[in-house]
């Protein structure tokens, strides 16, 4: 479904990703992982296309030199030119790292520009599927999104990104700040998400034990680069993982 | 009596003038300086449909107000979108372009007390004992039509909402498939149509002149900074504050001491309260 071969990302010259080569296949639930800065938000904005934004606004403030290369592939077709808007209207939606939900709007507002890219029928029908996945939403419709707490902002910032019809989501750091029982929640919503509406995920996490459960298949990030790839199972049980990633020596 | 009804009458012109600024900054973070200019060549454009090509007045208005929308799309699309984000530059450019249409306008020989717009409806009635001609009261109901229209388009369209989402983070916006050019462009093009609005009904009060680009541009910031820029809501209310407060001047100190209040609001919100009456955003993302 996706296939992301040679991404590199320099930020002036700092190399932000080294040769990173991901795929994720139909209905996959995939798993980057990796510690603060090992570029896991950078990937996800490559692969949405919004580091094409930042690349562009930084240009143009006469900030960092951003270069962006390798070649992205998405449905068998190349999208590496294709402007962010584009992909999205693709099916590529991205669920930023610390949600990035609109504060002044409604928690039902909220969703409802999400449906932007959303025909009628479709925006009414996720809507109530978003409901369905995330019942204290539904209690939450008219409180205004900047007021919600950081799980209520997380459940809406995936119920929004549903909204706009992804084919693939990617999840970025979905787990962050959260308490473990709301972590807990996060993590069967996004598998009964796959598993109902045959939506594909890419998921990053600092920490791999709450979320590999529910991963098919699992990178990990060092510095850039891509050290170790795999099925699930095979990664749960390297000894170099699982001293860096479980604490379990 | 007499200042509550002009006070009123005051305020929504003003915030009439001021919504176009506030609608293009909310959304795309363009201060827009070329919002008076828009106002007064839209004036020109309506008495020389009106005048010199004979059109009806109606068709003239909604031509002209056409026209400014499409000039607004243009000097994004072609100016505007070279400097976004780069507050400084999109001052200087969008005030040259202003300058440029104000100045080229008195250039080209509209000037002095011969244009003016006719007003809508002929007339008057007295409100308890104090006559207050009929077009002035079409433009409160005007401003109150304007102001419901924008609350509804940008709660329960999908453009509207697609404005306000880009208003408030333009990135996670871009992330749903919200193209944030398109937007600009469509925000631009609307305030322009705005300011020409504004001057089409509250021009035919008086002359057709160029300073008064400069005016209502003072006007609009005014307006625009009290309210808290960007928060279209608290420009409507600080147009009240505003333009009570004119009134009152007008009445208690004089005419000439009218454009010392929009600076001085300017000044003394900028003290005291930087980040406008309606400035809330800063508290919420705080609480985040």
């Amino acid at each position: 479904m996706l296939e992301a071969t040679d991404l590199m990302v320099f930020y002036e010259n700092m190399l932000a990703l080294n040769n990173v080569s991901i795929k994720c296949e139909d209905k996959q639930i995939v798993g980057v992982f990796g510690a603060n800065s090992a570029g896991k938000s950078t990937l996800m904005y490559t692969v949405s296309g919004i580091m094409e934004d930042i690349r562009k606004k930084e240009e143009m403030a006469g900030g960092e030199r951003i270069t962006v290369l390798g070649q992205i592939r998405f449905l068998g077709r190349d999208i590496t030119d294709l402007k962010p808007s584009k992909r999205a209207r693709e099916g590529i939606i991205l669920c930023p790292e610390r949600r990035r939900i609109f504060p002044e709007c409604s928690v039902m507002e909220n969703l409802r520009i999400g449906a932007y890219l959303a025909s009628p029928s479709q925006a009414k029908d996720t809507l109530e599927y978003v409901f369905n996945v995330y019942p204290a939403l539904e209690k939450l419709k008219k409180r205004v999104g900047g007021f919600l707490s950081g799980g209520e902002q997380q459940m809406l910032a995936i119920g929004r990104a549903l909204m706009a019809q992804p084919k693939l989501l990617l999840l970025d750091e979905p787990l962050l700040g959260l308490s473990p029982l709301i972590q807990s929640i996060m993590v069967r919503s996004t598998k009964e998400i796959r598993n109902e509406k045959g939506i594909s995920i890419i998921v990053t996490e600092q920490y791999a034990r709450p979320v590999l459960p529910i991963v098919d298949y699992a990178f990990i990030l060092e510095n850039g680069a891509a050290v170790l790839e795999g099925p699930r199972d095979e990664v749960l049980n390297n000894p170099d993982v699982r001293s860096a990633y479980f604490g379990v020596s | 009596m007499a200042i509550l009804i002009y006070g009123t009458i005051n305020s929504v012109a003003l915030a009439l003038m001021a919504l176009g600024f506030a609608l293009v900054y909310g959304i795309s973070r363009v201060p827009n300086f070329a919002h008076g200019a828009l106002y007064v060549i839209t004036g020109f454009i309506a008495w020389s449909l009106l005048r010199t090509l004979g059109l009806n007045y109606f068709l003239s208005i909604v031509l002209a107000i056409i026209a400014i929308g499409v000039v607004g799309a243009l000097m994004y699309q072609f100016v505007l979108i070279r400097v976004r984000g780069m507050a400084i530059s999109e001052i200087i450019a969008s005030y040259a372009i202003g300058l440029a249409i104000l100045e080229g306008l008195r250039w080209g020989g509209f000037k002095g007390s011969t244009y003016t717009l006719p007003v809508f409806i002929e007339g008057s009635i007295n409100i308890g004992d104090i006559p207050v001609d009929l077009h002035r009261i079409l433009v409160v109901g005007i401003g109150v039509a304007v102001v419901i229209f924008l609350w509804l388009f940008t709660h329960y369209t999908r453009i509207g909402l697609a404005l306000r989402g880009m208003a408030q983070d333009e990135r996670a916006a871009l992330m749903l498939g919200i193209d944030s050019d398109v937007m600009a462009v469509v925000a631009m093009a609307s305030g322009a149509m705005l300011a020409g609005l504004a001057g089409i009904v509250l021009l035919p009060l008086g002359n057709i002149v160029v300073e008064k680009g400069y005016d209502v541009l003072i006007q609009a910031i005014a307006v625009c900074i009290v309210g808290g820029l960007g928060s279209w809501m608290g420009a409507v209310l600080a147009a009240f504050l505003i333009g009570f407060a004119q009134i009152l001047t007008v009445v208690y100190l004089g005419a000439h001491f009218q454009m010392v209040v929009a600076l001085l609001a300017i000044i003394l919100t900028l003290i005291l309260r930087p980040s406008g009456l309606f400035g809330r955003q800063k508290e919420l993302e705080e609480r985040v």
